[in-house]
C-alpha cells in the first residue's frame, strides 16, 4: 500500500458543498463570522481549532442541525451541488438523509443492532422490503466495518457494543441512509487509541464513497485522515488549504501558533 | 529553571494519629449520621405505629360472626301461585320471611334442646341481624327452585353478638346496652356450644353494599370499590393521554418564552392547590354548569383528572428531559422528523418515568376524599352502579369517602369497618406502587 | 517563532539540539582552519589533531540525529517546530561530511610534509579553505539568526570559493604538465582543493536549510554554477 501513497494524495478538485459568507448567531453572541469553504468531493476535510472556535457550529450548519437550536441564526450561503440548502423549500428532513452525521458521543439508539442501522432507511422508505433492508444493514455494517463483529448478533442491543464498535455502529447507521456527505463531530474523542485508529481507517475507506468532514481536537487526527485542513479560531475561519501544507508550513501566524502548540 | 518549592510540610506529622482537625471533622461527621439515622428511626416508628393501629383494628372486619339454622322454605308462604315466579314471588315481603326465620330459630333452638330462659321470641330474634330475613329473600329469588326445600342458611349475627365473639362486647357493657342484654350473651354461648354459631372470613365485607346504620354487620365495600374502580378508569384514560400530550408540546415543541414560562410556572403551582379547591370548582363546572349527575364515578374522576394532571406533567416533562440530548441528535442526525425522533426514540426512553409518575398520580387520586364529598360521592349508596358505560353515570361511592362516612356513624361496630376499608385501600396503594416499580424495572433500559 | 510553547518542555527539547548543533559547527569549523594551518606548516602535531578530533564530530551528529528522533517520537512536531527539526538533522548531516573533508585533508597534509612543497600552492589552498569557514560561520550565523537574506548572501558567494578552485586546478595542471614528478603531490593538493570546494557546497546547502526554515520553501532558482572544470566553458 506504501507504493500508493502518492497517487492517493490525488484530491478531486470539484466542489461538493460551498459555503460563501457564513454567519451564525446564537443569540447576541457572534458565533461564526464570514466563513468561506469549499467541501470537495471525495475528499476528507478536517476543522481544527480551539474550543469556542466555530467548528462545530460550522459543522452544524452542514446538515441544518442548528436549526433545532431555538436562538441560532444563519446567515450566507451553504449550496450543495449548487442547490441552497437554506432556500425556504428544502426540507431539512430530507437533507439530512443526504448529509449524515456521527457525534462526539457514541449514540447508539437502545435497540438491536439491525434496528440501529436499519431505522434511517426505514424512514426514509428506501427498502422495499425485508430483504432489501436485510441487504442494506448488511452492506452498511461492512462499509463500516463492523460486520464480522456483529453478524452474529445482530438482534443484541446496540448499547451492549464496546465503545469503538458503537461509534462505528453509528457510523453504519449514518452510511445507511446513503449520504453524499458524512459529518462527523470530534468522532474519536470517547475513544482508545485502538478504536480511534480503527474508526481512522474506517474514514480514510469511506473517502471512496463520498466527502467525509471531520472536527477534531487532535491535531495529529487532522493531519492523519484528513486531505484538505480548516483552521477556525474566534469565530473565524484563519487558514484553509491541503492538509500537507497547513502542517508543515502555515501561511498565518495563528494557525502556526495553534498547531506547534503555543496557543491553546 | 528551578522548580519553585514546594509548600514545606508544616511539620511532621503521623499518619496513625489523626490531628485535633481531623478529629472535629470526623466527629461531626458522625453527629450527622446519628442524626439521619434518628431521623429515619423516627419515620419508621410512625410507620410502625399506624399500621399496627390499623391493622389491630382492621383485622377483625374481614370475620363476622354467623348464626347458621335450617330453614324450611315453605311454598304455601313463599311461593302461592306454586309457578315459581320470580315476579309473583316478590310480592312476599322482608316481613314474611322474618316470620319464617323466627320460626325456624326458635325450632332450631328447640331440636338442640337449648334452653331459651326467660326471652321473649322477639329477644332471642334480636340475635340475629336486621338484614338476615332480607338475604334470605335475595337468596330464594335468586334461586326459586329453593321453595319447598329445606336449607341450611347462614344468617348474620347482630353486630353485639359478633362483637361478643370478637371481645369487643362484654358482659359489663351489655348490662348497660339497651340493644343486648347479658341473658342474650348467655343464650349466644350455649348456641356457639351447640354449634350454631361461628364466626370466620366474611367475603361480603368486599362484595355488599353498604348497609345502614342499625346493620354494621351487613355493611361492604362493595359499591365503593367498583365506584374507586370507574373513577381510576376515567383519570386514567383522561390523564396520561392529555397529560402526555401536553408535556411533549411543552418539552419539546413549545418555544420558549414568557408565555410557556407561565403556563410552567402555573402547573407547578395547580400540583400544590388543596385538593378541595378542585371540588368546588367540579361542583360549579360539572354538576352546576354541565349538568351531571351527582355521585357519579364520571365527575369523580373529571375532577381526580384535574387534581392529577399537573403531577402527571411534571413527572413527564422530569422523565423527557432525562432522556439524554444525544439520542435526539441521533435521531435528527439520520434525518428523522421531530415528531419520529420524539415517538421512535424519546418516548420509548421516557416510558417508565411516564408510567411510574401517571401511576404515582392515581395511587394519590385514588386516595383522595375531599373533592368527592363536594360533589355528593358521601351519599349513602346501596345499589350497585350498572356495566359501563352507563355505570359511570350512576351513583356511588368511593373508598375513602367510605372511610369518611363509616368513622362518622354511632354504631362502633363501623369503627372496625373503617380500619378494615383503610387496610383495603393501603392494599390497592401497595399494589399500584408495586407495579409501578414492577413497571420501571421492566420498561428501564439503560444507553 | 518568539512566542514560547505552552509546553515549555518542549522548547527546552529544541534548544538542546540548536545548541548540540552550535557546538558542531563551531568543531567543524575549527577542524578545517586547523587542517589548512597544518598543511601550510606541514605540522604533523595539528593535522593529528584534527584527524583525532573528527570522532567527536561524528559523535555530536549521532546524538544529534537521536535527539531530534526523540523529539519527533514525543513531541509530534509540526510547522516551524517541525522544519527546525528537520533542518538540524540535515545541517548535522552536512556538517559531519565537512568534518569529514577535513578529516581527509589533514590525512593529505601528513603525506605531502613527506614530500617537496610546490611554491605558492598551499598559500592559495588556505586561502580557499579560510574563505570556506567564513562561508560555513556565516551560514551557521544565519542560521541562528533566522535570517534568509544572510543564507542567500552564503548561497551567492560560493561561487567565488569555486573560481578559487578554478585557479588553483588550472595551477596544478601547469606544475604536472611542467614536471611529471610533481603529479603525486599536486594530485593530493587538487584532492585537497577538490574537498575543499566540496565544504563550500556543504555551506550552500546548509544556508538553503535556513531559508527552508524560515519560509518553508526551499530556494527554487538554480546556484550561480562556475565549474568551468567541466568543458572549460562557465554554466
Amino acid at each position: 500500500m506504501n507504493d500508493m501513497r502518492l497517487t492517493e494524495r490525488v484530491v478531486t478538485e470539484t466542489a461538493k458543498m460551498t459555503a460563501r459568507g457564513v454567519q451564525v448567531h446564537y443569540g447576541t453572541n457572534h458565533a461564526l463570522k464570514d466563513v468561506d469553504v469549499d467541501i470537495l468531493d471525495k475528499t476528507v476535510t478536517a476543522f481544527i481549532g480551539p474550543s469556542g472556535c466555530g467548528k462545530s457550529t460550522f459543522l452544524r450548519c452542514l446538515n441544518r442541525m442548528n436549526d433545532t437550536v431555538a436562538s441560532a441564526r444563519v446567515t450566507g450561503r451553504i449550496e450543495m451541488d449548487g442547490q441552497d440548502i437554506y432556500d425556504p423549500r428544502v426540507d431539512p428532513v430530507q437533507l439530512r438523509a443526504k448529509v449524515g452525521m456521527v457525534f462526539q458521543k457514541p449514540n447508539p439508539f437502545p435497540k438491536s443492532i439491525y434496528d440501529n442501522v436499519a431505522y434511517g432507511p426505514k424512514i426514509h422508505g428506501l427498502s422495499r422490503n425485508k430483504a432489501e433492508l436485510d441487504e442494506i444493514v448488511e452492506t452498511s455494517l461492512k462499509k463500516a466495518a463492523l460486520w464480522n463483529e456483529v453478524k452474529d448478533r445482530l438482534t443484541a442491543p446496540g448499547t451492549g457494543l464496546s465503545g469503538g464498535q458503537q461509534q462505528r455502529l453509528c457510523i453504519a447507521r449514518a452510511v445507511a441512509t446513503s449520504p453524499e456527505v458524512l459529518l462527523m463531530d470530534e468522532p474519536c474523542s470517547a475513544l482508545d487509541p485502538i478504536a480511534t485508529a480503527q474508526v481512522e481507517e474506517l474514514i480514510d475507506e469511506l473517502r471512496a464513497q463520498f466527502s467525509v468532514v471531520i472536527v477534531t481536537h487532535s491535531m495529529q487526527q487532522a493531519a492523519r485522515v484528513s486531505q484538505r485542513t480548516a483552521f477556525f479560531h474566534l469565530g473565524h475561519l484563519v487558514e484553509y488549504g491541503e492538509t500537507g501544507h497547513i502542517f508543515t508550513n502555515p501561511s498565518d501566524p495563528r494557525t502556526e501558533a495553534y498547531i506547534t502548540g503555543r496557543i491553546g | 529553571m528551578t522548580a519553585p518549592a514546594m509548600a514545606a510540610p508544616a511539620k511532621a506529622t503521623s499518619l496513625i494519629e489523626p490531628d485535633a482537625r481531623t478529629r472535629r471533622r470526623n466527629a461531626s461527621e458522625r453527629r450527622f449520621r446519628l442524626l439521619g439515622l434518628s431521623a429515619v428511626g423516627v419515620g419508621l416508628l410512625a410507620l410502625v405505629i399506624l399500621l399496627t393501629s390499623v391493622l389491630g383494628n382492621g383485622l377483625s372486619a374481614f370475620r363476622q360472626t354467623w348464626i347458621t339454622i335450617p330453614v324450611t322454605l315453605d311454598a304455601a308462604v313463599l311461593d302461592k301461585q306454586g309457578n315459581r315466579n320470580p315476579d309473583e314471588m316478590k310480592k312476599v315481603t322482608t316481613l314474611g320471611y322474618g316470620k319464617l326465620v323466627q320460626q325456624a330459630l326458635l325450632d332450631a333452638l328447640v331440636e338442640k334442646g337449648i334452653s331459651t330462659g326467660d326471652l321473649t321470641p322477639k329477644e332471642v330474634m334480636a340475635l340475629l341481624s336486621k338484614e338476615a330475613p332480607a338475604d334470605l329473600r335475595d337468596a330464594v329469588l335468586a334461586d326459586p327452585s329453593l321453595v319447598g326445600q329445606t336449607i341450611a342458611f347462614p344468617a348474620f349475627a347482630t353486630s353485639r353478638i359478633d362483637g361478643y365473639f370478637k371481645g369487643r362486647v362484654t358482659r359489663e357493657s351489655a348490662e348497660r346496652d339497651a340493644n343486648i342484654s347479658p341473658a342474650q350473651l348467655d343464650l349466644a354461648d350455649r348456641m356457639a356450644e351447640a354449634g350454631l354459631i361461628e364466626t370466620r372470613f366474611n367475603m361480603g365485607f368486599l362484595t355488599r353494599p353498604d348497609a345502614s346504620e342499625l346493620r354494621p354487620e351487613a355493611a361492604g365495600l362493595g359499591v365503593a370499590i367498583l365506584g374507586s374502580a370507574y373513577m381510576m378508569i376515567v383519570v386514567l384514560v383522561l390523564s396520561l393521554p392529555i397529560g402526555v400530550a401536553a408535556s411533549i408540546y411543552l418539552e419539546e415543541l413549545a418555544p420558549k418564552n414568557r408565555w410557556t414560562d407561565l403556563i410552567e410556572i402555573n402547573i407547578a403551582n395547580l400540583a400544590a392547590v388543596p385538593s378541595i379547591v378542585y371540588g368546588i370548582l367540579a361542583l360549579a363546572l360539572f354538576i352546576n354548569i354541565l349538568g351531571l349527575p351527582q355521585s357519579a364515578p364520571l365527575v369523580g374522576g373529571l375532577v381526580l383528572t384535574l387534581m392529577t394532571l399537573p403531577t402527571i406533567i411534571i413527572a413527564t416533562r422530569a422523565s423527557l428531559k432525562a432522556v439524554p440530548p444525544s439520542i435526539r441528535d441521533a435521531a435528527l442526525g439520520v434525518g428523522a422528523s421531530k415528531m419520529q425522533a420524539i415517538f421512535h426514540h424519546v418516548l420509548p426512553l421516557a416510558m417508565p418515568g411516564i408510567l411510574t409518575g401517571t401511576i404515582l398520580g392515581l395511587a394519590r387520586a385514588l386516595g383522595e376524599s375531599a373533592p368527592l364529598l363536594l360533589i355528593g360521592m358521601v351519599a349513602f349508596v346501596r345499589d350497585f352502579p350498572g356495566a359501563p358505560p352507563q355505570g359511570f353515570l350512576d351513583p356511588a361511592a368511593a373508598l375513602p369517602v367510605q372511610v369518611y362516612s363509616w368513622t362518622q356513624r354511632a354504631d362502633p361496630a363501623f369503627v372496625e369497618r373503617a380500619s378494615g376499608a383503610i387496610i383495603v385501600l393501603l392494599a390497592f396503594l401497595m399494589a399500584m406502587n408495586a407495579l409501578a416499580i414492577i413497571l420501571r424495572r421492566r420498561f428501564e433500559r439503560r444507553w | 517563532m518568539s512566542q514560547s510553547h505552552i509546553m515549555s518542555a518542549f522548547d527546552r527539547d529544541l534548544e538542546t539540539i540548536q545548541a548540540l548543533l552550535a557546538r558542531m559547527g563551531g568543531l567543524v569549523e575549527a577542524a578545517i582552519l586547523d587542517a589548512a594551518e597544518a598543511l601550510e606548516t606541514r605540522d604533523e602535531e595539528i593535522a593529528q589533531r584534527v584527524r583525532a578530533g573528527d570522532k567527536a564530530i561524528d559523535a555530536l551528529e549521532e546524538q544529534i540525529n537521536s535527539e531530534c528522533a526523540r523529539v519527533i517520537a514525543i513531541r509530534a512536531p509540526a510547522a516551524s517546530d517541525l522544519r527546525t527539526v528537520l533542518t538540524v538533522m540535515k545541517i548535522a548531516a552536512n556538517l559531519e561530511r565537512c568534518g569529514d573533508y577535513a578529516k581527509n585533508l589533514a590525512k593529505r597534509s601528513m603525506v605531502l610534509a613527506q614530500m617537496t612543497a610546490l611554491p605558492g600552492s598551499t598559500g592559495s589552498i588556505r586561502r580557499m579553505a579560510k574563505q570556506v569557514a567564513l562561508l560555513l560561520k556565516d551560514a551557521l550565523d544565519a542560521y541562528i539568526a533566522r535570517d534568509p537574506r544572510m543564507a542567500e548572501d552564503v548561497r551567492q558567494r560560493d561561487h567565488e570559493v569555486d573560481q578559487m578552485y578554478n585557479a588553483l586546478f588550472r595551477e596544478l595542471l601547469t606544475h604536472m604538465m611542467e614536471d611529471p614528478r610533481n603529479i603525486t603531490p599536486a594530485m593530493h593538493l587538487h584532492f585537497i582543493a577538490k574537498n575543499i570546494e566540496r565544504v563550500g557546497d556543504h555551506a550552500t546547502a546548509v544556508a538553503e536549510q535556513v531559508i527552508y526554515l524560515v519560509t518553508g520553501q526551499l530556494p527554487g532558482d538554480a546556484r550561480p554554477k562556475m565549474d568551468s572544470t567541466l568543458g572549460g566553458a562557465g554554466a
